[in-house]
């Protein structure tokens, strides 16, 4: 076997331990009983109640997602030789069966005479969860925090419960399936999609360079001061 | 020889121990600024301004009822609310977060209390909600078309959500340590506030249970026969935002009994109020509606305006003149004896459903009896314009009901080309928005339908030169008003050029 093969062969359970477990399952539990809402006895869902559970659903999963890329050793792994992007990797492959595993049973909840068309749900799906990771991604790059989590679920929250309220009705990306709009809409959520996961695979590096916040009189590298 | 110690006795002053509560006041006040600057707090408040700056100047077209502004200030401090659940709860965890618990464990401050000082965190918030509620109802009550009061109790139901939403943030991260639950929660209220609909309860019920409760429809009506219990749910919320900031801190090691009697008598106040205003409606309200429904003239004021009368809702009796203006613009423009002719104009409404449902007025069958609905400005004005023009024209509201023919031209000229812009009047106060082609046409009680022959004339007859139309409609008023005049008839009548054949299909 390679080198790599081994590497990540040994690698691996210790990265699922680390994994935020509990967070996810939060995430993935509150979206499976979201989607179990259309079930419960009584007058029954519309269609458009359906899709508002399944848009639900999946911010509640991409919460938890967003606490993936959190690392309280950060600080202690960052020198050790596997690199960060190996390590990362490593999450984001355990994590990706899981979450399709989660979203067919989502989808398979909701009854399918009320279900929207399932393909472009999917793609708004996927956009959703990466744009969690790419902001989780983003904010470890950036900042010096081990655990960005709380920030990065913040923020993610504050956009999903924002955006289609004052978003332009022009860009069209919240539409119902009766919409005329609904295919052009799924073609730009795909681009947000192709974006967010750029985004993610550019930050995959440990960030060499810090950012140093600019501070009067301190750090100087000269002896004199100056 | 032994050295003489020259022994000082320095007395330490051993930190007084002062009060508990101011300790908790100083550590209050510093979350408080913290809650402040967070960046999703920031953020909601930003957005809430902007909300704000954007609904409160043309509410209800500028002629806001007080009664209605009251209410319209609630849902924009939800966002703010939800923010202060979020941030709150993140500040409760920040020492477990950090790890400074353990810090904090030495402190002679116990946890209860500090629990108790997160909760006071958030009041800055709800006086900053309260400032902007206070902005967006005084931008309406300084309208010079502002009509009705509003009430207290309606506008602190705003700032009561934000303490009651910060609270829950605060128990909830003392029942729950974790950083997704706050967040969970928050996602989980939004799809409770987006999916559950105010449906099938009836106006009591138990959807008073929810922090802010919204009516289907878009009346206003006069503020006694709203029947909302508002003074009770701004109790309940209270109380219930106090009972919520007490179990966190029971739930944080509080025992002292005062703690407890405390939360007893919040509980029962939060089940008192929560209880009395989902009792039924009262039956003096239920009494009222049917009154001011059925027989209006028993509750209203009438006055004298240029020999007509105007009988309004005391509450819109600063109206009249606005009313009158109107009345005396189309009235001067018609000819015969409707020139001179004396008008009732009533206010109506139909409170029987109260704000559950938006219900259409029959159309008045008494003689030159015109009716004028609670609304005012925006498409409000030519829609009552053409109905007291339909009036002088037809004789009656009821008379215009099944009016198919040339009367109509008359009827859009006189009520429309008094009017600022009279061809965006014509637009506006017909259904579809259109300047071509057949259309109904709006009125306070029941709508008018115009042909496209009709449009064509009425359009044509707006270009051209007022004075000379004005002229021609006083000197062929008779024959114009005739009943089964044809639309050729009257555009020639009024000079325009006669229409094609075959657009003579009234739209109903």
């Amino acid at each position: 076997m390679s080198e790599a093969g081994v590497l990540v062969r040994e690698l691996t359970p210790v990265v699922a331990r680390t994994l935020p477990w509990r967070a996810l399952a939060a995430g993935a539990a509150l979206g499976l009983s979201l989607a179990w809402i259309p079930r419960l006895p009584g007058d029954g869902t519309a269609a458009w109640q359906s899709l508002t559970i399944l848009r639900t659903a999946v911010l509640a999963y991409a919460l938890g997602l967003a606490f993936l890329l959190d690392d309280p050793a950060r600080h202690l792994t960052s020198t050790v030789p596997v690199r960060r992007a190996l390590r990362t990797g490593l999450r984001l492959a355990l994590v990706t069966p899981l979450t399709v595993v989660w979203w067919t049973a989502v989808l398979l909840l909701i009854p399918s005479q009320v279900r929207p068309p399932w393909g472009a749900v999917t793609v708004e799906a996927a956009a959703a969860c990466a744009l969690a990771l790419a902001a989780g991604a983003l904010a470890v790059r950036l900042t010096q925090e081990p655990r960005p989590g709380p920030s990065v679920a913040a923020a993610l929250l504050f956009t999903g419960i924002v955006s289609p309220l004052l978003l332009p009705k022009s860009w069209a990306l919240f539409v119902w399936p009766q919409d005329k709009r609904w295919d052009t809409s799924h073609e730009r959520w795909a681009w947000v999609l192709a974006g967010a996961l750029t985004v993610l695979l550019l930050c995959l590096r440990e960030p060499v360079r810090r950012l140093r916040p600019l501070r009067r009189g301190t750090g100087s590298s000269s002896p004199s001061g100056v | 020889m032994s050295a003489v110690l020259d022994e000082k006795v320095t007395v330490v002053q051993a930190p007084a121990a002062g009060s508990p509560g101011r300790a908790v006041l100083a550590l209050a006040l510093f979350e408080g600024r913290r809650l402040l600057l967070r960046l999703p707090m920031l953020g909601a408040l930003a957005l809430y301004a902007v909300w704000i700056g954007w609904t409160a100047p043309d509410y209800q077209d500028g002629y806001p009822a007080l009664q209605d502004a009251d209410r319209a200030t609630q849902f924009g401090p939800l966002l703010v609310g939800l923010a202060a659940l979020f941030c709150a709860n993140q500040a409760v965890l920040r020492s477990k977060r950090r790890d400074t618990e353990r810090h904090f464990g030495v402190l002679p401050l116990e946890p209860w209390r500090r629990t108790a000082a997160h909760a006071l965190s958030v009041v800055p918030v709800a006086l900053l909600v309260a400032a902007g509620v206070g902005v967006q109802f005084g931008w309406s009550a300084l309208k010079s078309g502002a009509v009705g009061s509003g009430s207290p109790a309606e506008l602190l139901v705003g700032p009561l959500a934000v303490l009651l939403f910060g609270a829950f943030g605060v128990l909830v991260a003392r029942l729950v340590p974790s950083g997704l639950a706050g967040p969970l929660i928050v996602l989980f209220l939004f799809l409770a506030a987006v999916m559950v609909a105010p449906s099938g309860d009836g106006e009591r019920g138990a959807h008073w249970l929810e922090p802010v409760v919204s009516d289907a429809s878009g009346n206003s009506l006069p503020s006694d026969l709203l029947g909302r219990p508002a003074a009770w749910h701004a109790l309940y919320l209270a109380a219930f935002a106090l009972t919520v900031a007490l179990v966190a801190m029971v739930v944080a090691g509080g025992r002292g009994w005062a703690l407890r009697g405390a939360l007893a008598g919040a509980l029962a106040l939060a089940v008192t109020g929560g209880v009395l205003q989902t009792g039924a409606l009262p039956k003096s309200v239920v009494t009222a509606r049917e009154r001011a429904s059925v027989s209006p003239e028993k509750v209203q004021n009438c006055v004298r305006r240029d020999g007509s009368t105007y009988c309004a809702f005391p509450e819109w009796s600063r109206r009249v003149d606005t009313w009158a203006g109107v009345v005396h613009e189309v009235q001067s423009l018609a000819g015969g004896p409707a020139h001179d002719q004396d008008l009732v104009i009533r206010q109506r409404i139909d409170a029987r459903y109260g704000l559950e449902s938006d219900t259409a007025l029959q159309p008045s069958a008494a003689a030159h009896h015109v009716t004028v609905g609670t609304a005012w400005g925006g498409n409000r004005v030519p829609e009552f314009s053409t109905a007291v023009a339909s009036v002088l024209v037809a004789g009656s509201e009821k008379a215009t009901v099944d009016l198919c023919d040339g009367r109509m031209v008359t009827i859009m000229w006189l009520g429309i080309s008094g009017l600022p812009d009279p061809l965006r009047s014509l637009r506006n106060v017909r259904l579809d928005d259109s300047l071509y082609g057949s259309a109904i046409v709006l009125s306070p009680t029941n709508p008018l339908g115009m042909t496209a022959a009709q449009t064509d004339v009425v359009r044509e007859l707006l270009g051209k030169d007022h004075d000379e139309v004005e002229a021609r409609v006083k000197a062929h008023w008779t024959e114009l008003t005739a009943p089964k005049v044809s639309t050729a008839r009257a555009a020639a009548l009024l000079g325009a050029t006669t229409p094609k054949k075959g657009l003579e299909k009234c739209e109903r």
